[in-house]
């Protein structure tokens, strides 16, 4: 059984604008899937239902074999880690090292535990040293970073980021992009960048318009060309 | 715009910022309770405990100046509060100014007040000054404030940048357009500035949630440990607060 399967998922907004149509997807353990598509596409209203913080208002989604409800969403959290597209949406403690601490402390470790962990993260990711830090004296790269360390304190099963790389520049691109390829574990990335889809995942899952267009083996889709502008992924200027 | 001038002598070093914040934020409200609870006029009492507070300011090496700037903010307040006591109070009159009259009761109580509040404010910036926002949140969690004000603080802490950040923004978008520096085109650009920040306050709030939901939240912030009180510490906040107390007391004894 996949680790992650989408079956029919449909969601409106509470306006009634239609966000996600019927969406069907799946991925395995240790895939590295790309979801793509031009803005407005669905893509982080998706992620937002692998996390159980949307349900589904009809069809399904499955995490480890668990449907997504009201009632497991908890437990769904536990293996899924999402990092969200605003790191400050996500850094919202006064000091780093209580952010990152705040996933594990959350779990019931105890804050001897959860601050060693915090630091060991923090260090793995380059950010030692800032543990006593606001989030508002970090760069632009270093909240990026901020935010993912909040989630890979927890030691989730599966990575779920949206637009890891907006608004960084290129040093802070390539720096997030080769800290993602050395991961190991199950990664989900919704992005327009296609530079980075094509040097972190194996798989595309191309959403247009709220449904699944295409799927397939990235390094194909990627290079097609016809196929991405009828898509809204690269538009001939 | 930037709050971090706030506690820059944070990060000097000092005897002051080597004592774990909680006992920074005790001894602050032991000179304030001890201030507050003089009796009228006991100007010699007001005169030590503010020499107390200098000398607290010159080991924290809070320069002269910015102590005074940023007490004399505040005490402008305590000015506009109790200046009404000057001319309310029954007594004797002192002086006149055009139809009121000031008596030297009131004189008394207003200078009190202000002295008083001078050598609180005082003790409070010596605190601000010398310790980060994050560090006082953690000092009102050890002092058993309860859990839903502190995480507010945290949280308002965070917010009051990422706002400030978010109206910078607009109203740099407005000037980009030429908005007019008049005075009407200006109150309306502020205000509309404020409904633009607001809303988008709310949305992040929304966000933020989500992202707090995400990690496993449940309706409250648990917190690290903190720093331990160490001896040294213990026995410096002692001292000081048997100070203030015999400082406060021998002015009752003498009025006695």
């Amino acid at each position: 059984m996949s680790l992650i399967e989408v079956v029919d998922l449909t969601y409106q907004y509470p306006d009634g604008t239609p966000a996600l149509a019927t969406v069907s997807f799946a991925v395995d353990e240790g895939d590295k899937v790309a979801i793509l598509g031009p803005t407005g596409a669905g893509k982080s209203t998706l992620l937002l239902h692998l996390n159980g913080l949307l349900l589904p208002q009809s069809g399904s989604v499955f995490v480890a074999g668990v449907g997504v409800t009201r009632q497991t969403c908890k437990e769904v959290r536990k293996s899924i880690g999402l990092v969200f597209q605003d790191s400050d949406d996500q850094l919202f403690l006064p000091t780093l090292l209580e952010d990152v601490a705040f996933g594990p402390l959350n779990e019931g470790r105890s804050p001897a535990d959860a601050e060693r962990q915090a630091m060991t993260v923090l260090a793995d990711l380059g950010l030692a040293g800032n543990e006593g830090r606001a989030a508002h004296h970090l760069s632009g790269g270093q909240k990026r970073l901020a935010a993912l360390a909040t989630v890979l304190v927890s030691q989730p099963r599966v990575l779920v980021l949206d637009e890891p790389t907006g608004n960084l520049d290129a040093e802070g691109r390539a720096r997030v992009v080769q800290l993602l390829r050395q991961r190991k574990e199950t990664l989900v990335v919704a992005t327009h960048d296609l530079g980075m889809a094509r040097a972190l995942c194996s798989r595309c899952v191309v959403l247009d318009r709220g449904r699944v267009a295409l799927t397939g083996n990235a390094s194909e889709m990627l290079a097609d060309e016809v196929l991405l502008e009828r898509h809204r992924l690269l538009v001939p200027l | 715009m930037s709050f971090h001038h706030l506690d820059q002598y944070a990060r000097v070093a000092s005897p002051i910022t080597s004592v774990p914040p909680v006992v920074r934020l005790l001894a602050t409200i032991g000179l304030a309770l001890g201030v507050s609870t003089l009796p009228l006029g006991a100007w010699i009492q007001i005169g030590m405990l503010a020499t107390v507070v200098a000398l607290l300011a010159v080991v924290a090496r809070v320069p002269a100046g910015v102590m005074l700037v940023r007490v004399a903010g505040p005490l402008g307040f305590v000015v506009l509060a109790s200046v009404a006591l000057l001319f309310l109070v029954p007594g004797e009159p002192v002086f006149r100014l055009g139809p009121l009259r000031a008596s030297d009761a009131g004189l008394l109580r207003f200078g009190s007040a202000m002295g008083r509040s001078a050598v609180a404010l005082g003790a409070a910036v010596v605190l601000v000054s010398t310790t980060s926002f994050p560090d006082l949140v953690h000092a009102l969690r050890q002092l058993r404030l309860p859990r839903a004000v502190t995480t507010s603080l945290g949280l308002a802490y965070r917010l009051l940048y990422l706002l400030s950040d978010e109206i910078e923004r607009i109203e740099r978008a407005a000037r980009s357009r030429n908005a007019r520096a008049v005075s009407g085109s200006r109150r309306r650009l502020l205000v509309g500035i404020a409904a633009t920040a607001l809303t988008r306050s709310l949305a992040r709030g929304d966000r933020t949630y989500r992202a707090m939901l995400a990690r496993g939240y449940r309706g409250e912030i648990r917190s690290l440990h903190s720093q331990p009180v160490d001896l040294r510490a213990a026995l410096m906040l002692t001292a000081l607060l048997l100070i203030t107390a015999g400082i406060t007391l021998s002015a009752y004894w003498t009025a006695g």
